[in-house]
């Protein structure tokens, strides 16, 4: 096996093949990787209802088979749960990522948050995820059933497949969703990374010929820990592998281009140019709603300064500022570095979308200097001095 | 009685090895310059938060000037060029925040450079009187 390869797999274990949104090759390879001692912890999403799931770090290999399948309402950040020292204890941490997870996971590395080398990083493309609680008002009022009833969910070809307790299957195009307000989270729509090649195995469905769809995994493997963690499920009797077809490689690169290219058009719609001298007054009004409570920062996984940070101790009670000092310092401060993970518009209670707004900020910037956040651990070049 | 005309006030960051000592030398040789800054000094250009020039900025000043030793001169190895990589953070913050870029200026100025240190804040004050006061300005504040 070698770094680049891409294979086919799924699960040898029939009630996981039969859960996991994909032949349930993910759930299997970090089973293996927990049981035959790779690792000592694994992060996944425990589910709670389709709407909502909560990170936890298990040694169970039981609790990790049962964590199989997808949920798409579902948009945790998983990077700052990791953070929590266990890997710079010298613990090691096999964990799933969607590509800004990754991402985030890496900007942590950089910033001595978390232990790469400690962490097997299991990658999903993505497509984008749905805020929860839009998504359940979609389901009553467009798809017409109850959000409780669904058990399942799927995104193939476009379109968006709710199946429901009873056996019925409704399927809608997501472009038509998103032109009403529904579908994916903003920031997921102008994302421009959606396969996570910087994580030690890039996991999805695109690519998968149309025979297994729905049965099997495409996974490319990205480094040398991705060949240790394939190489174990394989002996440990997780999972079966074959080598991915030309045509699948072709078919994978075909579905990115176009998530891509939807990518630049949404762009311009949900960030729109300002003209110079009104910007000024958009900011401030934007921002006027801030209540000031931090959450923005507390989840943000690029944010390592910790308590004591320039954007909370150089405010005061007492400022007359037309915009507050913690937003500016905060713009500055992870223009490098935000992945667009969008976690600090989901945890808004005045609603104010930080994540677009820092877009502004830094997409141009991060353009203007070649470099994309989160996708290797080497000093960004702009930082290097003599 | 005349109304008084509209002074701006800048904020000038200066290092204490050459641009502080340039604007002792502008001082020393008697090349006049306009009353409008107030000079900050610090240790090394490369002590510039960006955050205190955001500060600067939200506080009322009309402009924020940041100086130091020129590239190769400084007195800690390579203080200059870190500013110079904080500045265009900084530069790109200003501009999307859709402040004038003229309100926000970085000049190397060595210490003996007391002429181009006057001919500077001449030429700063100039181009922020024709601006006039900055949007950023709290209320109350002249």
């Amino acid at each position: 096996m070698n770094v680049g390869e891409c294979y086919l797999g799924w699960s040898t274990k029939d009630e996981v093949r039969e859960k996991g949104a994909s032949g349930g090759l993910v759930t299997s390879v970090l089973a293996a990787a927990l049981e035959k001692g790779l690792v000592e912890k694994v992060l996944v999403l425990k589910k709670i209802s389709e709407y909502d799931a909560e990170p936890i770090i298990t040694d169970s290999v039981d609790e990790v088979l049962e964590s199989a399948g997808s949920l798409h309402a579902v948009p945790v950040g998983l990077s700052k749960k990791l953070g929590l020292q266990l890997t710079r204890l010298g613990k090691k941490i096999a964990t799933v990522g969607k590509p800004c997870d990754v991402r985030g996971m890496y900007e942590m590395a950089l910033r001595d948050q978390i232990n790469i080398d400690n962490t097997y990083i299991v990658g999903l493309n993505c497509g984008g995820t749905m805020p929860p609680i839009l998504t359940r008002k979609m389901l009553r009022e467009v798809y017409e059933i109850d959000p409780e009833e669904v058990v399942e969910e799927e995104i193939a070809k476009g379109e968006l497949i709710f199946k429901t307790k009873d056996g019925k299957e409704i399927a809608k195009k997501i472009d038509e969703l998103e032109e009403m307000g529904y579908g994916r989270r903003e920031n997921c729509r102008y994302c421009f990374v959606k396969i996570p090649t910087n994580a030690d195995l890039a996991c999805g469905n695109w690519g998968v010929p149309k025979a297994k769809q729905g049965q099997a995994t495409f996974v490319e493997v990205c480094s040398e820990k991705g060949i240790e963690l394939l190489e174990n499920a394989v002996n440990a009797g997780y999972i079966e592998l074959e080598s991915a077809s030309e045509k699948g490689i072709n078919a994978r690169k075909k579905v990115e281009q176009a998530m891509i290219d939807l990518a630049s058009k949404w762009r311009e719609e949900l960030l729109p140019s300002i003209p110079d001298e009104e910007r000024l007054s958009f900011y401030i009004k934007e921002l006027e709603d801030c209540i000031g409570c931090g959450a923005c920062k507390t989840v943000c996984p690029v944010c390592a300064c910790g308590d004591d940070s320039k954007c909370t101790t150089m405010i005061s009670e007492l400022d007359n500022h037309k915009i507050s000092l913690y937003h500016l310092i905060r713009f500055l401060h992870i223009m490098d570095s935000c992945v667009a993970c969008g976690m600090c518009t989901d945890v808004c209670p005045a609603e104010i979308k930080m994540s677009q707004l820092q877009a502004r900020f830094s997409l141009p910037f991060q353009e203007e200097k070649e470099y994309v956040a989160g996708m290797t651990l080497e000093k960004p070049p702009f930082f290097e001095v003599r | 009685m005349m109304a008084e005309e509209w002074e701006p006030k800048i904020v000038l960051f200066a290092c204490n090895w050459c641009s502080y000592g340039g604007s002792d030398a502008a001082g020393v040789a008697r090349f006049q310059q306009p009353p409008t800054t107030r000079i900050i000094r610090v240790m090394c250009s490369g002590r510039i938060d960006p955050a205190f020039v955001l500060e600067a900025f939200l506080e009322g000043a009309d402009g924020v000037c940041v100086t130091g030793c020129h590239i190769g001169d400084c007195h800690y190895i390579n203080g200059n060029e870190k500013t110079k990589v904080r500045y265009s953070f900084l530069e790109r913050v200003v501009k999307e925040l859709g402040i004038e870029p003229e309100r926000l200026r970085l000049e190397w100025i060595s210490a003996s450079e007391g002429e181009k240190f006057a001919n500077f804040v001449k030429q700063v004050t100039e181009d922020i009187k024709k601006l006039g006061p900055s949007p950023l300005k709290p209320e109350g504040v002249q």
